[in-house]
C-alpha cells in the first residue's frame, strides 16, 4: 500500500470529524445545550468533502488489488458513511455487504487474511462483536502460534465504532478493549481525532498480526480536522505524551483524551498543578515505558476510562505502574471509570467519567 | 373499479414512497432494478422471496423418512453397482488410495497405543472414516486449501506428509513445525495446503469461505476444501460459513463427515432433520449425500463438485455417511454409549478399506501375498519413524514465548528473560534435558 504514488502536490482535505469539539459536546451534555459549535471559522464547509478516515486507506490503493472491505450496510457507505464511495470506485468485489452475522464477518475476514489478501471487517457497533470473540480470541490472535508460524492472519484488521454517543444506552455505547487485552497475539487501538485514525488505521492494516481498531464514534460527526490525502502512519505500541508536566500523569485514550486535557487545564488554573497528558492510542501491546517514564517524574497517576471499573483496562495499567514505580508514588493510583453497571441511557450524563470526576480525582490526589 | 385503480397506485406510485424508506432513495435503487411491478398479476412482490401466493393452509413436513439418498458406487463387497460411475481410475492412483488408507490405519494402531503406554499426551484415530480422506483428497489439485477439523488425517496422508512429521507433532518433539505448541494431531503443513488444525469445532467453516472468496479474487483456479463432523455442523460457526458461501459465491466445497456420534452423542441427538445434506438447500448451496466408505463415491462427487465450484464460482455442500469406529479419543470409552455389536458390523461388513481392497482384488490388482508384504512394510515403516520420534529432544523452551505476533514484544522479551533467570536458579526441579538449549 505504501508503495502506491499519489499526486505529487500535497493537498490537504477538509475532514469532517471531530477533535476538540467531541470534548466540548460531551462536557456539555447535561448543562446547557450549546449545538454543534465549529472551532474553525470556515468549518461550515463543504459537504461534499465529508469523508470518514476510512476512505482515505483505500485512496492511495490503486495497485495492490488485494485489499477487501466488508461487514454489514458496507456497501451503501456505512452506518457511519465510513465507507461512502468507496465500492463505486473499488468495486463490488472488494467493497461488499455480508450477511447479518459477526462470527461470519470475522472468520471470513481470517480466511481471507490466511490465503494472503488483507481484510478490513467491520463490525457495525463495538456492542455487537462478542458473536465474534471466540473467532477473534481461540483463532485470530492464536493463527499464528498454534502453527508455528506456517500460517496468521495478520492481514485482517477489524474495525467497529466505540464509546459513548449520547444516547447509545448499553448497546450503542460499549468499550469493550478490556476483554480483548486479556487476550496475546491481537492488537487493539483506539485513536482520538481524525489524523491519528488515519495513521493508526493504516499501521493496523500494514501490521503483520490481527488488529481491532476501535474508532470513537462521537468523534465521526463532532468536528473538523485536517487530514493529509497521502498515506502516513502512526506507529503502534507508542503512547504520545500530549502536553508535559511536572506533578501528574493523566492517561486515556479515544475521546476521553479530550476530557483530561480539558482537565489539565483546570488544573493549571484552579490548582496550579501542571499536568502530563499521555494519549495511550495502542491498548495492546501497551507503551509501558512511556507511562512509567512519565510517573517516574510526576509521582502521581490517574487513568480515566468510559468503561466499568472493574477489569477495566486502566486496572492493568494500574498495576503494572505500582510494580515499576512504587517508590516513585506519592499518592494511589487513581481510576476515573464509568461506573459498574451496564451503560444506561437516560443517565448517561451522570454515568460517563467527565472532566468534574477526573477534576475532583485529580485534587484528591494533589493533596493526599 | 376503485379497488383496480388503488391497486395501480398502489404498485406504481404508493409502494414507491414506501419503498424509500428511512435511507432514501439510495436504499431502494438497487430493490428498482430487480422487481417490474408495472405488472397486475396477482403475484407477491415482496423482496424477501419469489413465489406463488397459496390459499390452503399447509406445513411443510420435513421428510426425514424418505429423506436425500445416499449415492454410492460399489456394493459393500466392493463391485461396481452401476459401470458408468465407475470412474476407472488408474491402477497407480487406486494403489495410492489403498496404501493410503491401509499406512494410516497402522499409524493410528501405534500411536493409539503410544499414548497408552504414556509416551505422547493424546490421539484420534481415524478408523473406519478412511475412505472419506482419500476418496476426497484424490478428486482435488493438490494446490486446493484444506481446512480440516481434526478427523482428517488421511487427507494429510494422500499427500504424501512424511509419517515422521505426523510423529513430531504428536510427541512435539523438535521435529515439529508447529514448534510443540499444540495437542497432538493438530497438524498442518504450507507446503501442502493443509491449515493447522485447531480444536475449537466449525472455527474453521467460515474461515474457509474467506479463504475461497480470495482465491476467487486472485483468479486462481484454487478451490477450499473444508471438512467438519456433523456435530461440528451444529455449531453457529456452520451456519455462518454456509450463508456466506453462498451470498458472497465462493468456490468451496463443504465436506462433512457424518460418523454417527459427536463424542457420545448419537445423530438422533444432534439434529432432527435429514441430516446435514438438507440443509445445503435452505442456503440456496448444491448438495449431495454420499456413502463415505465407498472411495469411488466419494471420489466422484468431490470431483464434480470441485470443478464446477470453480467454474462456476457456488458452494457445494457434499455430507459423506460414515462411521466412527474408534473412540471419539483417547480418553473416551465409546462402550459406555454403544454396543460392541454395532461397531463390529461396521468393521466387518462395511469398511472403505475391505471394500477397496475386494476392488483391487476383483481387478486382479492385488493379492495376499502383496497385502502380507504392504502390511509388514508399513508397519516397518510406522515403527522407524516411531523410534526415531521417541530419540528426538523437545524444541527449545524460547518457542513458548516466539510467533504470539509475528515481533516479540517488548513486555514478552522481559517475561522470556524473567523464565531463563527462573530455570538458572530453580533449573534441577524442570525436565530440562528432555528440551534442546
Amino acid at each position: 500500500m505504501a508503495a502506491a504514488v499519489v499526486a505529487s502536490t500535497a493537498r490537504w482535505v477538509r475532514v469532517r470529524a471531530g477533535v476538540v469539539e467531541a470534548a466540548r459536546l460531551r462536557c456539555q451534555l447535561g448543562g446547557s445545550r450549546f449545538g454543534r459549535l465549529f472551532l474553525l471559522p470556515s468549518a461550515a464547509g463543504d459537504v461534499a468533502q465529508r469523508r470518514h478516515v476510512a476512505h482515505f486507506t483505500f485512496h492511495p490503493d490503486p495497485e495492490n488489488r488485494k485489499y477487501v472491505i466488508f461487514g454489514e450496510d458496507v456497501a451503501f457507505g456505512g452506518v457511519f458513511r465510513c465507507t461512502v464511495g468507496l465500492r463505486d470506485k473499488y468495486g463490488k468485489d472488494r467493497v461488499f455487504n455480508t450477511p447479518l452475522c459477526e462470527q461470519g464477518i470475522v472468520g471470513f475476514g481470517i480466511g481471507v487474511a490466511v490465503n494472503g489478501a488483507t481484510a478490513i471487517a467491520e463490525i457495525q457497533f463495538a456492542d455487537y462483536i462478542f458473536p465474534a470473540f471466540d473467532q477473534i480470541v481461540n483463532e485470530a490472535a492464536k493463527y499464528r502460534y498454534r502453527s508455528g508460524d506456517l500460517f496468521n492472519c495478520g492481514g485482517l484488521t477489524i474495525r467497529a465504532p466505540w464509546g459513548c454517543v449520547g444516547h447509545g444506552a448499553l448497546y450503542h455505547s460499549q468499550c469493550p478493549e478490556a476483554f480483548f487485552a486479556h487476550c496475546p497475539g491481537i492488537k487493539i487501538v483506539v485513536p482520538r481525532s481524525p489524523f491519528q485514525a488515519k495513521g493508526l488505521l493504516l499501521s493496523c492494516i500494514e501490521d503483520k498480526n490481527p488488529c481491532i481498531f476501535f474508532e470513537p464514534k462521537i468523534l465521526y460527526r463532532a468536528a473538523v480536522e485536517q487530514v493529509p490525502v497521502e498515506p502516513y502512519y502512526i506507529p503502534l505500541s507508542q503512547a504520545e505524551v500530549l502536553q508535559e508536566g511536572s506533578d501528574v500523569t493523566l492517561v486515556a485514550w479515544g475521546t476521553q483524551v479530550h476530557v483530561i486535557r480539558e482537565v489539565a487545564s483546570m488544573a493549571r488554573e484552579k490548582l496550579g498543578v501542571s499536568c502530563e497528558v499521555i494519549d495511550l492510542k495502542t491498548i495492546l501491546p501497551w507503551d509501558i515505558d512511556t507511562v512509567c517514564k512519565s510517573v517516574a517524574k510526576t509521582g502521581r497517576l490517574m487513568i480515566s476510562h468510559e468503561a466499568p471499573l472493574t477489569g477495566g483496562f486502566a486496572s492493568e495499567i494500574s498495576s503494572t505502574v505500582q510494580e515499576e514505580c512504587f517508590l516513585n508514588l506519592e499518592a494511589p493510583i487513581s481510576r476515573v471509570c464509568g461506573y459498574d453497571t451496564p451503560f444506561p441511557h437516560i443517565f448517561e450524563t451522570f454515568y460517563i467519567p467527565d472532566k468534574w470526576k477526573c477534576y475532583d480525582a485529580l485534587r484528591k490526589m494533589i493533596n493526599y | 373499479m376503485a379497488a383496480a385503480a388503488a391497486r395501480a397506485w398502489a404498485l406504481r406510485g404508493g409502494l414507491a414512497l414506501a419503498w424509500r424508506g428511512p435511507r432514501g432513495l439510495a436504499g431502494s435503487a438497487a430493490r428498482w432494478q430487480q422487481e417490474d411491478f408495472s405488472s397486475l398479476d396477482e403475484k407477491p412482490q415482496f423482496p424477501g422471496a419469489s413465489a406463488e401466493f397459496v390459499d390452503k393452509l399447509d406445513f411443510i413436513k420435513p421428510n426425514v423418512i424418505s429423506g436425500i439418498p445416499v449415492y454410492r458406487v460399489m456394493d459393500r463387497q466392493g463391485q461396481i453397482i452401476n459401470a458408468s460411475e465407475d470412474p476407472q481410475l488408474p491402477q497407480e492412483v487406486v494403489l495410492k488410495l489403498y496404501k493410503s488408507m491401509t499406512l494410516l490405519n497402522t499409524m493410528d494402531r501405534i500411536l493409539y497405543e503410544s499414548q497408552r503406554q504414556g509416551r505422547i499426551s493424546f490421539y484420534m484415530t481415524n478408523y473406519g472414516e478412511e475412505g472419506t480422506h482419500v476418496g476426497s483428497a484424490a478428486a482435488l489439485d493438490d494446490t486446493d486449501l484444506v481446512f480440516g477439523q481434526y478427523r482428517e488425517a488421511g487427507v494429510l496422508m494422500y499427500r504424501g506428509y512424511p509419517l515422521n512429521l505426523f510423529m513430531s507433532q504428536c510427541y512435539g518433539n523438535s521435529g515439529d513445525p508447529g514448534k510443540g505448541r499444540q495437542m497432538p494431531v493438530h497438524y498442518g503443513c504450507k507446503e501442502r495446503n493443509f491449515v493447522t488444525i485447531s480444536s475449537p469445532l466449525a472455527t474453521q467453516i467460515p474461515q474457509a469461505v474467506g479463504a475461497a472468496y480470495a482465491a476467487k479474487r486472485a483468479n486462481s483456479n484454487r478451490a477450499v476444501i473444508c471438512y467438519f463432523g456433523e456435530g461440528a455442523a451444529s455449531e453457529g460457526d456452520a451456519h455462518a460459513g454456509f450463508n456466506f458461501a453462498a451470498t458472497l459465491e465462493c468456490p468451496i466445497i463443504f465436506f462433512c463427515r457424518n460418523n454417527g456420534y459427536a463424542i457420545s452423542t448419537p445423530t438422533s441427538e444432534q439434529y432432527r432433520g435429514d441430516g446435514i445434506a438438507a440443509r445445503g438447500p435452505g442456503y440456496g448451496i448444491m448438495s449431495i449425500r454420499v456413502d463415505g466408505n465407498d472411495v469411488f463415491a466419494v471420489y466422484n462427487a468431490t470431483r464434480e463438485a470441485r470443478r464446477r465450484a470453480v467454474a462456476e464460482n457456488q458452494p457445494f455442500l457434499i455430507e459423506a455417511m460414515t462411521y466412527r469406529i474408534g473412540h471419539h479419543s483417547t480418553s473416551d470409552d465409546s462402550s459406555a454409549y454403544r454396543s460392541v455389536d454395532e461397531v463390529n458390523y461396521w468393521d466387518k461388513q462395511d469398511h472403505p478399506i475391505s471394500r477397496l481392497r475386494h476392488y483391487m482384488l476383483s481387478r486382479g490388482w492385488w493379492d495376499e501375498e502383496q497385502e502380507k508384504g504392504w502390511r509388514k512394510q508399513s508397519r516397518k515403516k510406522v515403527m522407524e519413524a516411531f523410534e526415531e520420534a521417541e530419540r528426538k529432544l523437545k524444541p527449545p523452551v524460547g518457542f513458548i514465548f516466539s510467533d504470539v505476533y509475528q515481533e516479540m514484544p517488548a513486555q514478552l522479551q522481559k517475561q522470556q528473560e524473567a523464565l531463563s533467570r527462573h530455570l538458572q536458579a530453580y533449573g534441577e526441579h524442570y525436565p530440562l534435558d528432555h528440551f534442546e538449549q
